[in-house]
């Protein structure tokens, strides 16, 4: 993701406040190609974006993007777009989750407006937000939760939904 | 004799009852619903529900080369597809570190704020409607509508599709006569601002229905993550040409319009105030428009991105229009995100809709501005 020149000034960023902030929490900063971003583990992913919401240096108070990436056997990333509407400064922060136990709290109770954004990414890619006001489909159909359309081993293709018996892919023709 | 009427057992008991709106109803601007509980006329509760448009643009982007995702980004925000292109190809020119010449970057921001300004003609004509005005503001809005669609179309042979924009430039030169017409356009559009400014701002019926209505405090506004005009109308100057710029922005003069009631007649009001914005950027555009290349000297034939990621965002009509792309150094995405505004502005449906009346539900749904193809994607 970086290279080693950026790594080094990290001190021209925000880094030193946001490593303030997360006193306690282990974190990996990097800088992308646009933001600081920070790596926090799952257990403590929410605790970490409530303290950088509270921070009064940082005030993280604007959720601007929730979203996840899949790496296939690295797990699925969980992606959080951080911003200041009073300071102006912009923040990523990512946890892993592994394969096995695609589970995270739910931001929503940091910022409300994460409410829809983690019901697409839960339908999307089968992360479970524990904790969620509200855990339905957002865009899939309701009784679709046996498959993930985002994952990287879905194919692409025209799916069947057969009633009541879940959902089938038909055969590759080539 | 006491009338039966008033006898305590004959007493009228009332219950909440459920309506549904949509998914095909006129006023939900698409296919949107939302079940409402309402008592008598006064609404209780809200629920929508999205994804009937959902096409799985960012499942599709993912198997396509960087350059043919520029065509689903259009269809993701179809009435301001310039500002969706615009987000996507600069995400792949940051990744990717392409410089895009100067022209490129003029012509690029003056059909971006005629975009903005043909969005927001949609918006002032299909609100008129809601708020009762019958067809007359969408005739006059959709005039003018046409006269900045029919620009685009001499550019780039569509008039909502465009595919211009190209990665590192645009696809082709403009017309000839490109500078003349843009200001025949914006002559034309300024008469149309000033008409349905005339036809609907002062008028006592129009401020009657808007004001006071579907109520946000700019706290809620900021926790529910709306951007756009509907964030400013709360009183909130955020605007990402002016805070994070981009383009040619920071060198051009104009007002962040902002409001202070955070109701359905600011968020009018910002977007009316707007127009008039967008006609002054576009103004010193060409007055700094000068000859020169559109796409840079050296393109590769097959574009490569180096690994990485980048969250980029413009202001759209309609807030903030991102675009996250995770390279892996392929040559197409391995992720493409689309952050859409609308779906942020929805989420804050509810708290606004709320105690209203359901005729103003309608209302409020309708200065949201929504895009249903931009939220579900």
């Amino acid at each position: 993701m970086t290279s080693e020149g950026a790594s080094t000034d990290l001190s021209s960023t925000i880094w030193p406040q946001v490593d303030k902030a997360l006193s306690g929490i282990s974190v990996e900063p990097e800088m992308g190609v646009l933001d600081l971003i920070v790596r926090i583990p799952r257990d403590e992913v929410i605790r970490g974006l409530r303290a950088l919401k509270r921070d009064a240096d940082l005030d993280f108070d604007y959720l601007r993007c929730l979203t996840a990436v899949d790496w296939e056997e690295r797990g699925i990333d969980v992606v959080y777009h951080l911003y200041s509407t009073k300071k102006r400064h912009n923040l990523t922060v990512k946890t892993n989750l592994p394969n096995q136990d695609l589970t995270v709290d739910t931001a929503t109770t940091v910022w409300r407006g994460a409410n829809w954004l983690e019901r697409e990414t839960a339908e999307m890619f089968g992360v479970r937000f524990n904790g969620h006001p509200d855990p339905r489909t957002l865009l899939m159909p309701e009784d679709m939760d046996d498959t993930f359309p985002l994952r990287k081993d879905h194919p692409l293709q025209d799916i069947k939904i057969l009633q009541g018996e879940g959902i089938a892919f038909p055969e590759e023709q080539d | 004799m006491t009338s039966v009427l008033l006898q305590p057992e004959h007493e009228f008991e009332t219950q909440d009852i459920f309506v549904n709106m949509g998914p095909q109803h006129p006023s939900t601007h698409g296919v949107f619903r939302m079940v409402l509980a309402v008592d008598g006329e006064v609404v209780r509760d809200v629920l929508p529900y999205i994804g009937y448009l959902h096409r799985g643009a960012e499942k599709l982007c993912e198997t396509m080369d960087y350059r043919q995702g520029i065509g689903f980004m259009d269809r993701t925000e179809y009435l301001a597809a310039f500002n969706a292109e615009l987000s996507y190809v600069m995400a792949v020119e940051k990744l990717a570190g392409i410089e895009v010449p100067e022209r490129a970057q003029w012509i690029r921001m003056i059909l971006c704020e005629l975009n903005r300004l043909s969005s927001h003609f949609m918006f002032l004509g299909a609100f008129g409607v809601d708020v009762g005005v019958l067809g007359t503001s969408f005739t006059y809005a959709f005039r003018e509508r046409e006269v900045i669609f029919d620009l685009f179309e001499e550019i780039c042979g569509d008039r909502m599709m465009y595919s211009y924009f190209r990665v590192g430039g645009l696809a082709w030169e403009v017309t000839d006569n490109f500078v003349a017409r843009v200001h025949q356009v914006l002559a034309s559009a300024r008469q149309g601002i000033e008409d349905l400014d005339g036809l609907l701002t002062a008028n006592e019926i129009f401020q009657a229905r808007t004001k006071g209505i579907g109520h946000i405090s700019a706290a809620d506004a900021i926790d529910w993550g709306m951007s756009g005009p509907s964030l400013r109308a709360t009183g909130v100057s955020l605007d990402i040409r002016r805070d994070e710029p981009y383009l040619f922005y920071p060198e051009v003069k104009f007002d962040v319009i902002t409001g202070t009631n955070g109701d359905v007649y600011d968020r009018y009001i910002c977007r009316l105030q707007e127009m008039y914005q967008s006609i002054r950027i576009i103004e010193q555009c060409l007055q700094r428009l000068q000859p020169g290349p559109i796409v840079p000297e050296r393109m590769s034939r097959l574009l490569r991105t180096p690994p990485g990621e980048v969250y980029l965002r413009t202001e759209a009509p309609r807030g903030e229009y991102g675009v996250y792309m995770v390279s892996n150094g392929g040559n197409r995405p391995w992720r493409c995100k689309v952050r859409s505004a609308c779906l942020s502005n929805l989420q804050a449906l509810r708290d606004m809709t709320v105690g209203h009346y359901v005729s103003d539900a309608v209302l409020v749904l309708g200065s949201i501005d929504i895009v249903l193809s931009e939220v579900d994607r």
